[in-house]
């Protein structure tokens, strides 16, 4: 090789300005897999944005371990077969160390071994108990409490309303199962009992049938455990059918669009439960603003929090490694370390050696051995005129 | 055991869902007699029938009937478009070839819905209304109003076939091609005129379930199943087979409830199919294997 005059001095430019040098590293690319088509659909889309102003915020800061935060995008399209296939490409050919994203219990249960077998790790905001029992060897972590936290709180909250005979219509769907069985078992607790039981199949144009049989237990309460497109077939059909008792769902099934755009007359008086962001906090306040919004649903806060933690996990770790997330993850989301509420903030404090502890927008972010988190608040709202009403956080 | 009501209640359903479930039916049947292959696209083109009559209903405020002709028309037209520009270069190629291009086709139109509407659920603008109640048993008025549609649409599809040119011709081509070219039809001007006519049935099937429900871009897709079952029970080609299958799966898919758990409705769909091809593979009322 010969050294030019140019050449010379192009080397000695680089060598002078390095943080230039370090822009020029490969970018670190990392793994969404969200739902943008089929039942979560609506949440999908915005749980991708969440994650992007996270991103974007830290590369303007400088970027992850010198080097810009990049995404490989693959829709799950709220179906394990389509999620698996999009996760073999990302494993196998973006070669990316974590996958962010699977919300459908379904999806989650079959993306989580290709994931664990590639040393992948997984975040997801699926809540099936059987999901956190799966052999996943710590690669996996859920910020949605699970079937068990959740129907307890949906139970205890439906018993407060004075439910004393409450029927359950579900999805057919990993979680329908343990969730109906929580509920039958603490209403009991509350002198309360479930009267029917019923899981259906997705994908129906008509549930007329399946609402006969569970209405045939008079029940006073129906806790509506599905999805947006089959509780809106559900919700239309117990109108025609005459039910005027109360109603619960989740509230991913009766998002705040599907309250707006279903008949008033179907959707009116329904509660809606969800875990709650942690509305109090300064990381909730953070990553509002990072979005531009007012408030966060839910999964858009645990969106923010998977990014967060996962960008703060590879910074301890100075490592951009499925393994590397594995191994970091707890030790910068509980512990003794100093609070931080947002990514930025953490690298910071990473930056100057100091450990930390990463408190999130959707709650504490602190979890068990298995991946569960520790504990959550609950929103229970209702909808009234076609516009969601907060009633109380538990 | 269940009481008579119960189950007379379940017949009552099915026979609602089966006659709906009949319209897009007779149209896969229809272009399977006449093209030679199942075209899985129907999916979605109930589904652009579906949206299109939301678009007159919603926003130029027709009303249902007048919303069923533009979901008609529009579907029917996009049939005639995707079957001229895509399906018929894959025809040459082959009944297997031509049915997977027709699967690609209706993701690729499901999608472009998609970018167009969104994955957000419609509805159209119709009144909510309790069921009538009889006799212990319960009917939507809205039900009975998308039956007797249906059962119009129907009867107007067999006047079509029996008394006009356009459906002779298509009789012609379905049971002997080669002797309706000997007589002077011209295959492509039937292929058209198939397409237009049995994807224009599809997009009413796709609005009359969405009338009952809500709409996205899945609508179609969710009753491909059932629909494809009710032709192959009926037998594929055989217009009156494909409304008898859809009623016989239409009741089928409710009364299993007396005996399966809700979860295992698909199941009947599967069934039908398989008894269908293990024991009699032309179907209820098909003639050719």
């Amino acid at each position: 090789m010969t050294l030019t005059r140019r050449s010379i001095l192009a080397s000695t430019a680089l060598l002078a300005t390095p943080a230039l040098l370090r822009a020029q590293e490969p970018p670190i690319q990392l793994g969404i897999l969200t739902p943008l088509t089929g039942a979560g659909g609506f949440d999908g889309p915005r749980m991708l944005k969440a994650m992007q102003a996270v991103a974007n915020a830290i590369n303007e800061q400088g970027g992850l371990l010198g080097r810009k935060i990049t995404f490989a995008i693959e829709d799950d399209q709220t179906n394990p077969e389509a999620a698996v296939r999009a996760a073999r490409k990302l494993i196998d050919v973006d070669r990316v160390p974590v996958i962010m994203g699977t919300w459908a219990s379904a999806v989650t249960t079959a993306v989580a071994p290709v994931c664990w077998e590639s040393k992948v790790f997984l975040t997801t905001c699926s809540g099936a108990d059987s999901i956190t029992q799966l052999p996943h060897r710590g690669f996996l972590v859920r910020t949605q409490p699970n079937s068990n936290l959740q129907g307890t709180a949906h139970a205890a909250f439906m018993a407060s309303l004075g439910a004393r005979r409450v029927g359950i219509l579900s999805i057919q769907a990993p979680f329908a199962q343990p969730t109906q069985d929580r509920v039958t078992e603490v209403m009991k607790q509350n002198g309360s009992q479930v009267v029917a039981g019923l899981i259906y199949e997705k994908d129906k144009t008509s549930y007329r049938s399946e609402i006969d049989q569970v209405l045939r237990a008079k029940p006073d309460m129906i806790y509506l455990n599905g999805y947006t497109p089959d509780v809106s077939v559900v919700l239309r059909d117990l109108y025609r059918a005459g039910y005027e008792g109360a109603k619960f769902t989740q509230s991913y099934a009766m998002t705040a669009k599907a309250a707006e755009t279903l008949p008033k007359e179907v959707t009116e008086g329904i509660y809606t439960g969800q875990p709650s962001a942690d509305i109090d906090s300064t990381a909730y306040t953070s990553a509002a603003k990072l979005l531009g919004a007012k408030e966060l649903d839910g999964y858009e806060a645990q969106s923010n929090d998977w990014m967060s933690l996962v960008a703060l996990a590879i910074a301890r770790a100075k490592s951009p490694t499925g393994q590397a997330i594995h191994d970091t993850i707890r030790r910068i989301s509980q512990g003794d370390g100093q609070k931080v509420y947002t990514a930025v903030e953490g690298l910071a404090v990473l930056a100057k050696g100091a450990e930390i502890n990463y408190e999130g927008a959707s709650g504490s972010c602190d979890f068990t051995d298995i991946g569960d988190i520790q504990q959550s608040k609950f929103r229970f709202n209702q909808v009234r005129a076609g516009i969601l009403n907060f009633v109380k956080l538990v | 055991m269940s009481d008579p009501t119960e189950i007379l209640q379940l017949v009552l359903n099915g026979l609602m869902a089966g006659t709906i479930l009949a319209v897009p039916a007779i149209g896969l049947t229809a272009i399977y007699a006449v093209l030679r292959f199942p075209n899985f696209a129907l999916a979605s083109h109930a589904t652009v029938g579906a949206f299109a009559g939301w678009l007159t209903n919603t926003m130029l405020a027709w009303p249902i009937i007048p919303s069923l002709g533009a979901a008609f028309l529009a579907a029917g037209a996009v049939g005639v478009a995707t079957d001229e520009f895509v399906l018929r270069r894959f025809r040459a190629a082959g009944f297997v070839t031509t049915a997977i291009g027709s699967i690609a086709l209706t993701i690729a139109l499901e999608n472009l819905l998609r970018m167009a509407f969104g994955n957000d659920l419609r509805q159209y603008d119709l009144p909510m209304t309790r069921d009538w109640r009889f006799w212990g048993l319960h009917l939507g008025p809205q039900q009975v109003q998308n039956m007797a549609a249906a059962l119009v649409v129907m009867a107007a599809v067999f006047a079509f076939l029996a008394f006009t040119r356009a459906g002779k011709a298509m009789r012609a081509v379905a049971d002997n091609p080669g002797l309706a070219r000997i007589k002077g039809i011209d295959p492509v001007r039937v292929a058209r005129i198939v397409s237009f006519g049995a994807m224009g049935l599809a997009g009413i099937g796709g609005m009359l379930i969405g009338l009952d429900t809500s709409i996205d871009p899945l609508t179609g897709f969710r009753v491909m199943l059932s629909v494809f079952a009710a032709a192959v029970l009926g037998g594929l080609g055989s217009i009156p087979g494909a409304v008898l299958g859809a009623l016989a799966i239409g009741v089928a898919e409710e009364l299993c409830l007396l005996v399966l758990n809700p979860n295992y409705r698909s199941v009947i769909g599967f069934l039908a199919i398989l008894i269908v091809l293990v024991l009699r593979p032309a179907g209820l009322l098909g003639q050719r294997t």
